[in-house]
């Protein structure tokens, strides 16, 4: 009975080793489409660029042949470059601050609707996301410009004798990058104001707090982290977004997405234009994963309290 | 309860404007395409559909939109067909460097999309493929797989396997088990990533830019290039037109899942 007992579990286990293998084949063959198109047009792509990022211009063909880190040096060590760092980096992070405070009120409020009303809000809030962002951005141009629906009002007020510069300014990319980053921040908001267990705000009531109090003391501290998660995530997409500041900035106020563009579109300086497009993936990384240590030790924080 | 109401009424009047400033370059756009004037103003001056019959001499912006659609439609097809697969394998699977394509997969969310529209472009005129429909959709499928990967990962994480394991045991095939059994079950997800998929491929400026040609132009692109040198009224009705669309597109898929689920999935 011993050996024939022997090769039934040999079979057993061989059967086993060939499921094994078999599993390990279509779990590979499912992964086979996404992770071809991701090697072959987005990793490699992006690798060959880097590559050219250290190479020299040249003027005929774009790309020239010596290798250089000179791309890199006349970025940082140019003031009109490290400006346009700098002023892309301080719209993400007024657009961050505007669209805090306004969306906060307004994932308070979707968050205590009932029913329809919540349905409504919600759609509200998240359709701007739907509608193309290449058209809204052509709204607030209408709305905007030098004859555009601020001017003429205030114009027709008397308030202003000559319009008022709005487009192509700082302010109107700000505007725009607002409208198009709010629904994440809303979401993100939404999701840690309904986390909170609603007894503990009655006990901050009941215990006589004042509402300030209240928002301070209790509702503020346990959305942080919302507020952190939706802070990176509208920072980050400030940062590198490029339909807003082309279409509400121009070449009026460059930022580094738009720089990019102009040193591959119109200079033909593929290796520059390379070298700032690295960079400016490199400070959006940096931001991200600055941010998410502060957000792991908030949440730390939170949970101590 | 009187001192109550004042704040009250300052917190919904500010929550009313903030929902104003959503809706106003939409409204504002709407409107001013019905204006009479040769330039565009708003509020619109008088009342006629004559923007939307002068698009009759405009052909480039119809065969622009159907460009668009046709390439929205296979992006959302393919990046939803393969995202599906590889959300499958990462959810129900366990093999060697998971994390590094969960990785790959997700990062075209933080890699800017102007620079990777720069290096498709170099790629491509490297291996020599010129601008077309299929250059677009490779292109869009990059961008809209990590969403359609979100979706419907998070639709798969709650997945009872009894039911699959019961189906297989009244003895369906692997294919009918997914077919009948798994797919029904994550609708909602694949479906939202569909939706996702279609608007991000409809909507995308920044990667199409690069990779257009004179006589392939997807909508955006024509919208924005147009754009830098007229300032008619015509581009008020195009985008009116493609509001329109979008919400007919909503409506569409309101009726047949619920804007609950499809947010809810989220």
């Amino acid at each position: 009975m011993q050996p024939v007992m022997g090769t039934e579990q040999d079979l057993l286990l061989k059967q086993k080793k060939k499921n094994l293998n078999r599993k390990r084949l279509d779990t590979w063959l499912l992964l086979l489409p996404t992770l071809g198109i991701f090697l072959f047009f987005f990793l490699l792509p992006l690798f060959f660029l880097f590559i050219t990022s250290f190479k020299t211009f040249d003027p005929g063909s774009g790309i020239g042949s010596e290798w250089t880190l000179q791309n890199y040096i006349k970025f940082i060590s140019d003031p009109f470059y490290l400006g346009v760092v700098w002023r892309t980096v301080k719209i993400a992070l007024i657009t961050t601050l505007v669209t805090i405070i306004i969306s906060y009120p307004v994932a308070f409020q979707i968050s205590k609707a009932k029913g329809r009303a919540k349905n409504y809000l919600t759609l509200l809030v998240l359709s701007p996301l739907l509608i193309s962002m290449v058209i809204r951005c052509y709204g607030w141009v209408i709305i905007l410009s030098n004859n555009g629906v601020v001017n003429n009002t205030l114009m027709s007020l008397g308030w202003i004798d000559t319009p008022l510069t709005l487009l192509y300014t700082e302010f109107s990319v700000v505007i725009g990058m607002v409208h198009v980053l709010f629904p994440y921040m809303v979401l993100s908001i939404m999701g840690s104001i309904e986390r909170i267990d609603p007894s503990v705000i009655r006990a901050s009531q009941n215990l006589g707090a004042s509402s300030f109090r209240t928002f301070f003391s209790v509702l503020l501290p346990l959305t942080l982290p919302g507020i952190f998660a939706g802070s990176v995530m509208v920072f980050s997409l400030s940062v590198s977004s490029f339909v807003t500041p082309a279409i509400l900035g121009g070449p009026q106020v460059k930022v580094m997405s738009y720089l990019t563009y102009e040193q591959v579109a119109v200079m033909l300086n593929w290796p520059y234009g390379g070298a700032i497009g690295f960079l400016l993936i490199f400070i959006a990384t940096v931001t991200i994963i600055a941010y998410s240590k502060i957000l792991a030790r908030s949440e730390k924080g939170v949970a101590i309290q | 309860m009187k001192k109550k109401r004042l704040p009250k009424f300052i917190f919904n009047f500010f929550c009313f404007l903030v929902y104003v400033f959503l809706l106003a370059p939409i409204v504002v756009i709407l409107l001013s395409s019905l204006t009479t004037t040769e330039y565009i103003v708003f509020p619109p001056k008088g009342l006629t559909l004559r923007w939307y019959t002068e698009l009759v001499n405009h052909p480039e912006f119809m065969s622009s939109f159907a460009l668009s659609i046709t390439v929205a439609f296979g992006t959302a097809i393919i990046a939803t067909a393969i995202g599906t697969l590889a959300s499958l394998a990462v959810v129900r699977r366990e093999f060697k460097g998971k994390t590094a394509v969960v990785q790959l997969v997700g990062s075209p969310l933080l890699i800017p999309s102007v620079v990777f529209g720069v290096a498709l472009l170099q790629f491509y005129s490297w291996i020599g493929l010129a601008a077309s429909p299929l250059a677009l959709v490779i292109g869009h499928i990059i961008l809209t797989v990590p969403f359609v990967m979100r979706l419907v990962v998070a639709s798969l994480v709650g997945f009872d396997r009894s039911i699959e394991s019961a189906a297989m045991n009244l003895g369906a095939g692997p294919l009918k088990v997914f077919f009948q059994i798994t797919l029904p079950v994550i609708k909602s997800g694949v479906i939202a990533g569909m939706i996702f998929a279609f608007i991000t491929s409809f909507d995308d400026l920044t990667v199409a830019l690069f990779i257009v040609s004179t006589d392939v132009v997807t909508l955006p692109v024509r919208i924005y290039t147009y754009m830098q040198y007229q300032y008619d009224p015509i581009i008020t009705s195009v985008s009116s037109i493609m509001i329109i669309f979008t919400v007919i597109l909503m409506v569409i898929i309101e009726r047949i899942l619920g804007v609950g689920k499809v947010f809810s999935s989220k």
